[in-house]
């Protein structure tokens, strides 16, 4: 017996028809569950340029291979679909309680096709499958969604229901708009709420309370009990953060920097994801003042949004299922200046860096503000920040008129205007509507292109190729391009791959300018980091359990325990790497020309900053280090396509001729 | 006499695993304490909803919960 569930439900909501279907062993074998099954099935069912917000798309909901079974770091669910940023594969995910709701239904993944005639949501606990009538609960937020229909559905289950929903942003069709779940937490990128608007479908509401299985159960605890008790006792001592910037600096004009897993556990028990803002800041990680700046533009900045002021704020810690490190929090914002809830998430550093330094805004207030709103709204604050940064600059630079912003003077770092842009964004409403589907169309219907940091059509992560070489293949080479969860440098470092994948190169220190490693290792970095991050995406894992290393986070015993087998890690590696060519048929098969996809102007340094870390640094050897890429996963070098000896190697075609019945 | 979960907080890691598998929903996030010198939320049984299934119990991974007889059914 193995962790999987064995079926899937597929729900065409135009016919209001529901199918229960069983997936063979061979598809588990070959790309586990998570979005290795949803890379299977969507590239199966999607036809060719289906209209991503027709009925033709697929929404798809999955849990992982490892939910369930006693693994720590594996509660995430991933959503995916056709994106209608790029055109290409999309998908997001998220953590909170969704991912073992899925499979405590009796399934691994449910599937969306079709247009709902009227709001909708799915309603499942195991026994009974119904579209139900979602009238009463469009229009609200995703905070309230959620809570009126746990007070309406609760007192009915005998186990309380899981539920993830769109609010405004995915109703409104916003093509940045997210899914979100456990009060706003949210699936952001791609566009996936969009699509989830488009199909009419409101809400996914689980209450099942099917046993998850596990094929050795007490091999599984014993590993989890080994990282469990290590984590209890990885505390620093408060007051520390103020130090983080500083460590930033030195980092910033060091050639080399090392560090190890565990550090990752450190940090973000004692802080959470806001501990990486301060080092971005000042070590030339972070994107500042719409990628232009340098540390010299925002002074001090890391001193503004030193994530003790956050802590100091915290009413708690939260984690997320099967997690032991609980980087979430919530935060009492009450009677801050800006905000007008009580309450809120613990920003990622994502939005912190979105709406601080990218916008050159010194209010933490107003990021717990806009933390709030834009998790109420469903919609994604990375791509909204870069938009709004589009937007600044246009107007700094006389592209767009007060007449067009409906009055609004965007300026940098002028919080009001922020805010108030961000609000028009989420009710469409304006000049807010016009750029409320991301920088790419903005700068179409305004202008402005070379202030557009968007990589083929999706816009990037916090995180600035220029000060990471791997990063930058990843942004562009990725089939949901401009992630930033794919693979870094930083990151490649501490994962250790080496020990557990005998062709992953030994990560040395990390490498910050591309010319301090070969483009050919290189590649094999950057194919090592992309296999792993697909494996843990098929295992449901958390990207901070494999930023633990595989000495913390033991993905492949995890696997062999859980499922029962006895393979090595060139095998799950292969299984990374199969996932990961299916999603980039997926995209040849839409019509996406992967060469066409290119890193911004300004992230490949043209022209080069002129001061800062990242003074000079250009990336000339990008285009090289992607086709390089390309050619290590068997793919042609100067297209991106897989190559057919690569499809038959992996096993691709048998695994397209089989089907869920 | 029936059963409930007792917990050993001071080894719990918060990981909500415990609620999760409750078929009954009779465990929540809810009780506010410390891990270590974080706040922290740890599981606590918030009604009268245990069934007693020990569903809890199996699925730790830390192995915090024993099954202890209470009065009452």
């Amino acid at each position: 017996m193995n962790s999987f569930a064995g079926k899937i439900l597929h729900v065409d909501l135009g016919s209001g028809k529901t199918a229960i279907l069983s997936v063979p062993e061979e598809v588990y074998q070959a790309v586990l569950s998570g979005k290795g099954l949803e890379a299977w099935y969507l590239y199966n069912h999607i036809p060719a340029g289906a209209d991503p917000l027709g009925p033709d798309n697929i929404l798809a909901f999955a849990c992982g291979a490892l939910c369930g079974t006693g693994a720590f770091l594996t509660g995430r669910w991933t959503v995916a679909c056709k994106s209608p940023l790029t055109g290409g594969w999309g998908d997001a995910n998220c953590g909170g309680l969704f991912a073992p709701a899925v499979k405590q239904c009796g399934f691994d993944a449910i599937f969306f096709s079709g247009i709902a005639e009227k709001p909708v949501y799915l309603f499942c606990d195991g026994k009974t499958v119904e579209l139900r009538d979602a009238s009463k609960y469009w229009g609200m937020d995703a905070v309230e969604t959620e809570k009126v229909l746990h007070e309406d559905l609760d007192p009915l289950c005998r186990k309380k229901p899981c539920i993830a929903c769109i609010g405004p942003a995915g109703e409104k069709l916003s093509l940045i708009a997210g899914i979100s779940n456990e009060g706003g937490r949210m699936a952001a990128r791609s566009g996936v709420g969009a699509v989830m608007g488009s199909k009419r479908l409101k809400a996914v509401v689980l209450a099942g309370a099917l046993p998850m299985r596990c094929a050795d159960p007490d091999k599984v605890k014993t590993i989890s009990k080994e990282l469990g008790r290590k984590l209890l006792k990885m505390t620093l001592p408060s007051g520390l953060g103020v130090f983080i910037g500083f460590g930033g600096r030195m980092m910033g004009h060091l050639p080399y920097m090392p560090m190890d897993g565990s550090l990752t556990a450190y940090m973000f028990r004692e802080w959470g994801t806001p501990a990486n803002t301060p080092l971005a800041i000042t070590s030339g990680d972070g994107p500042l003042k719409n990628w232009a700046g340098t540390p010299q533009d925002v002074r001090r900045m890391d001193v503004a949004y030193n994530p003790e002021h956050i802590n100091k704020i915290e009413t708690a810690k939260y984690h997320c299922y099967s997690c032991p490190l609980g980087c979430g929090g919530k935060l009492n914002i009450r009677g801050r200046k800006y905000v007008e809830f009580d309450e809120t998430h613990k920003p990622e550093y994502e939005t912190i860096e979105a709406f601080g330094p990218l916008l050159m805004n010194w209010s933490l207030d107003s990021i717990f503000q806009l933390n709030e709103l834009l998790n109420r709204a469903g919609m994604d604050s990375i791509s909204a920040g870069n938009t709004v940064a589009w937007a600044i600059e246009c107007f700094e630079n006389g592209i767009l008129t007060k007449e067009q912003t409906d009055g609004l003077e965007l300026k940098w770092g002028n919080t009001e205007a922020i805010l108030k842009l961000v609000e028009k964004m989420i009710d469409r409403e304006g000049f807010g509507d016009a750029v409320a589907d991301g920088v790419k169309r903005a700068s179409e219907l305004f202008g402005g292109r070379e202030y557009a940091m968007h990589i083929g059509g999706q816009e990037p992560g916090m995180h600035d190729a220029r000060n990471d070489p791997q990063l930058g293949v990843h942004f562009v080479a990725e089939p949901a391009p401009g992630k930033h969860t794919v693979g870094m440098g930083i990151e490649y470092g501490a994962m250790s791959l080496s020990d557990i994948c005998s062709w992953a190169p030994p990560a040395k220190l990390h490498p910050k300018k591309d010319d301090l490693e070969d483009t050919e290792t290189l590649a094999w970095i950057t194919k090592a980091n992309a296999c792993y991050t697909m494996l843990t995406d098929g295992a449901g894992g958390c990207y901070y359990g494999q930023m633990m290393g595989v000495h913390m986070w033991k993905l492949v015993e995890y696997l062999n325990a859980a499922e029962g087998w006895d393979y090595d890690g060139d095998h799950y590696m292969e299984i990374g790497e199969r996932i990961q060519t299916l999603r980039q048929l997926f995209n040849i098969k839409q019509g996406i020309d992967p060469a066409s996809v290119k890193l911004p102007k300004r992230m490949l340094g043209e022209p080069p900053l002129p001061s800062g870390p990242l003074k000079g640094v250009t990336l000339d050897k990008n285009r090289a280090q992607v086709s390089s890429h390309w050619r290590a996963f068997g793919w042609d070098g100067k297209t991106g396509v897989p190559l057919d000896e690569t499809i038959e190697r992996l096993g691709i075609n048998r695994l397209t001729e089989v089907d869920a019945v | 006499m029936r059963r409930i979960p007792v917990f050993d907080y001071l080894n719990c890691v918060s990981c909500s695993i415990c609620a999760q598998a409750c078929p009954v929903s009779a465990l929540g996030m809810k009780k506010e304490g410390k891990s270590g010198k974080y706040r922290n939320v740890f599981p606590e049984l918030v009604n009268d909803r245990c069934i007693g299934c020990s569903s809890c119990l199996r699925a730790c991974p830390m192995d915090v919960i024993i099954m202890k007889e209470v009065d009452g059914d």
